[in-house]
């Protein structure tokens, strides 16, 4: 895989990534900083990436999630403020613009833990099957399945109290 | 719970996330199917874990789109800065270290015990700092308990 495939599918997956790191964070600019980061950092050594060990999805998933994580080391929250979520430079007509539910499932997503998020956009945001999803997270494949069923149910849970 | 849960273990129950993602085997779909059939609130719940993939798949959670992605990586600013940033950064630190030292060595006029003195001190911040780097780098990449939340 050369520079420019590598700089072509790294455009489709900008988009997830955000999503992934805006839901880790809790903060829509610094999920920016994070993704871009990790453009650069895959982009500064795309000898890096061996396409024989697996897709590129993953891998850079896996590269914006650590640099998340960095993040929010440094930052040691206590918990992540629920307003955060909301793009704090959207315009009042770009909020109201917003559907219900997608509002709806940001609260819900930044009720549940950090780990029940990440898995929860991992599979159901970004379609990643289980095997990759143990890759991005770091965990055995064999508990993606109980792990997301219960942030599901948490998710569940949260949404069905908004009702 | 109620008694028509009780008699399914929780195994069958984790499966339906698995079978709402299509990631079981046959077989086990078809227990999903079997169970699903007799017992109402699974089937719920099965219709409910399908809603809320649905839901989420389709939700707009990031506020950019491709074409911002593709500007902010072809932006070569940010790299290049960064990279002359660093290079500028550690050269002249280290030009001004270089030339601390030998002003202190060869071009003062403190004694020679002084020096030594000073020196020591100094070297031994420097390996003391070198050592808990060093450590903090290995448990970075070792520490099992990174990710738990406090």
């Amino acid at each position: 895989m050369n520079i420019n495939e590598i700089k072509h599918e790294l455009v489709t997956l900008g988009g997830g990534a955000h999503a992934l790191a805006s839901n880790m964070l809790g903060n829509p600019d610094d999920a920016s900083d994070a993704v871009q980061d990790a453009f650069t950092t895959v982009l500064g050594k795309p000898l890096a990436y061996d396409a024989q060990k697996g897709p590129l999805k993953p891998w850079f998933l896996r590269i914006v999630r650590n640099r998340c994580l960095d993040l929010l080391r440094r930052r040691r929250p206590a918990g992540m403020p629920v307003d955060e979520l909301t793009d704090k430079g959207a315009t009042p007509e770009q909020a109201a613009e917003l559907d219900d539910r997608d509002r709806e499932l940001k609260l819900a997503l930044a009720t549940i833990t950090n780990e029940q998020r990440q898995i929860v956009i991992l599979r159901d945001h970004l379609d990643l099957p289980y095997a990759e999803i143990a890759i991005v997270l770091d965990i055995a494949p064999g508990t993606v399945m109980s792990r997301l069923h219960r942030a599901r149910l948490a998710l569940r849970e949260v949404l069905k109290s908004y009702e | 719970m109620n008694n028509e849960r009780q008699h399914i273990d929780d195994h069958v129950v984790e499966q339906l996330s698995g079978y709402v993602d299509g990631e079981l085997t046959q077989q086990q779909q078809q227990r999903v199917d079997v169970h699903c059939a007799s017992c109402a609130e699974c089937a719920k719940d099965l219709h409910e874990l399908q809603e809320l993939r649905e839901s989420i798949g389709n939700a707009r959670l990031s506020n950019k789109n491709q074409d911002e992605w593709r500007e902010m990586m072809n932006d070569t600013t940010v790299q290049t800065t960064r990279g002359i940033g660093w290079l500028l950064f550690i050269g002249g630190a280290l030009v001004c270290l270089g030339i601390g030292v030998f002003v202190f060595l060869f071009a003062s006029s403190v004694s020679l015990v002084e020096k030594l003195v000073v020196s020591a001190i100094y070297g031994g911040l420097a390996l003391l700092f070198y050592s808990v780097l060093r450590q903090r780098l290995i448990e970075r990449k070792t520490d099992k308990y990174k990710d738990v939340e406090i």
